[in-house]
C-alpha cells in the first residue's frame, strides 16, 4: 500500500509584509538623513529678490556654533576648496550651483573664507535666505 | 405580536493586516510633503580671487567697508536707508562693467545678516561685488 506524503504548504505570512516595508522605509530614511544637513541648527538671514535655488550637489553650511559642514558632514576650512572642486569636477558651467547656508549671526571671519573658496573653484553661489517681508 | 429586532453584538474591527500598509502610505505621504519644499535663495556672482599687493594709489572703483552696524561708502558712513540710492548715484555715470566693480571689505565681527543686506543692496544698485580679504602671513624673525 502506498502512503501518500502529506504536502505541507509553507507560506510567508502576508500580514508581515506591511511591517517589513515599514522597517525598510525607516532604514532608508535614516540613511538619507545622514547625508543631508536638515539635522543641523541654523537660522537663515533675510534678503529681497530671492528665487528658487534649483538642483545642487554641493551644500555648505555654517551652523549656530559657527561649525562648517559640507553636505551635512563636518569639514575643515583648509580642505573645503579641494572637496568642493572634487564634487563639481564633472559639472559644466550652469550646473555648478553651490548652496550656502549661513546662520544669520555668523561672523565675516567665518563665512568670507567659505565664499572665497566657492568662488575660487568656479561654484555658482546661492545664499539660502528667507524673503524679507519688511521691505 | 412584537418582533424583536435582532441586535448583533459583533464588533466590527478593521483588518489588522492593513495597519502596516496604512503606516507605509502615511510615511510616503509625509516624505513627499517634506521633499517638495525647494530651497530659495539669492544668487551671487563673485569673481575668482587673485593675489594683489597693496597699492599706494587709490583705485577708481567704489569701496564699501562693512562695519558691525554701519557701512562706509568710499570712507563716508551711510545710513542703511540711503545706502542703495547713494550707490546707484555713484554707479550711474559708469557704463562699463569693469567700472561697476564695488570692492567690499568687511570687519571680522560683521554678522552675516548685515553683510547680506549690504551686498544685496550693492547688487540691486547695479554693482558687481568683489571681496577684499586680507591674507595673514606668518613671518619668522631671525
Amino acid at each position: 500500500m502506498k502512503i501518500k506524503r502529506r504536502a505541507t504548504r509553507a507560506d510567508v505570512p502576508s500580514m508581515a509584509m506591511g511591517d517589513i516595508a515599514f522597517n525598510l522605509l525607516i532604514f532608508f530614511v535614516i540613511l538619507a538623513r545622514a547625508q543631508d544637513d536638515s539635522h543641523l541648527q541654523w537660522t537663515p538671514a533675510e534678503a529681497t529678490n530671492i528665487e528658487t535655488a534649483g538642483h545642487s550637489v554641493v551644500s555648505v553650511l555654517i551652523d549656530s556654533d559657527e561649525k562648517l559642514y559640507l553636505n551635512g558632514q563636518p569639514i575643515g576650512e583648509a580642505s573645503l576648496e579641494s572637496k568642493i572642486d572634487e564634487l563639481l569636477r564633472d559639472f559644466a558651467v550652469g550646473d555648478r550651483t553651490v548652496l550656502l547656508k549661513v546662520h544669520r549671526e555668523a561672523t565675516a571671519m567665518r563665512f568670507e573664507p567659505v565664499i572665497e573658496a566657492i568662488s575660487n573653484v568656479g561654484g555658482e553661489l546661492v545664499h539660502i535666505v528667507e524673503e524679507d517681508r519688511d521691505e | 405580536m412584537k418582533i424583536r429586532r435582532r441586535s448583533s453584538n459583533l464588533l466590527i474591527e478593521p483588518p489588522s493586516s492593513a495597519t502596516g500598509d496604512i503606516a507605509f502610505n502615511l510615511i510616503v505621504f509625509f516624505l513627499v510633503c517634506a521633499s517638495v519644499q525647494p530651497d530659495s535663495g539669492r544668487h551671487q556672482t563673485l569673481p575668482r580671487s587673485e593675489e594683489t599687493e597693496q597699492k599706494e594709489e587709490k583705485d577708481k572703483n567704489i569701496e564699501v567697508v562693512v562695519k558691525r552696524q554701519v557701512a562706509l561708502v568710499n570712507g563716508d558712513p551711510v545710513q542703511p536707508a540711503e545706502f542703495q540710492a547713494r550707490l546707484a548715484a555713484l554707479l550711474a555715470g559708469k557704463p562699463r562693467p569693469e567700472d561697476k566693480v564695488v570692492v567690499v571689505k568687511s570687519d571680522d565681527d560683521v554678522p552675516y545678516h548685515f553683510w547680506m543686506t549690504v551686498t544685496s543692496q550693492i547688487e540691486d544698485a547695479g554693482g558687481i561685488i568683489t571681496l577684499q580679504i586680507e591674507e595673514e602671513r606668518e613671518v619668522q624673525v631671525p
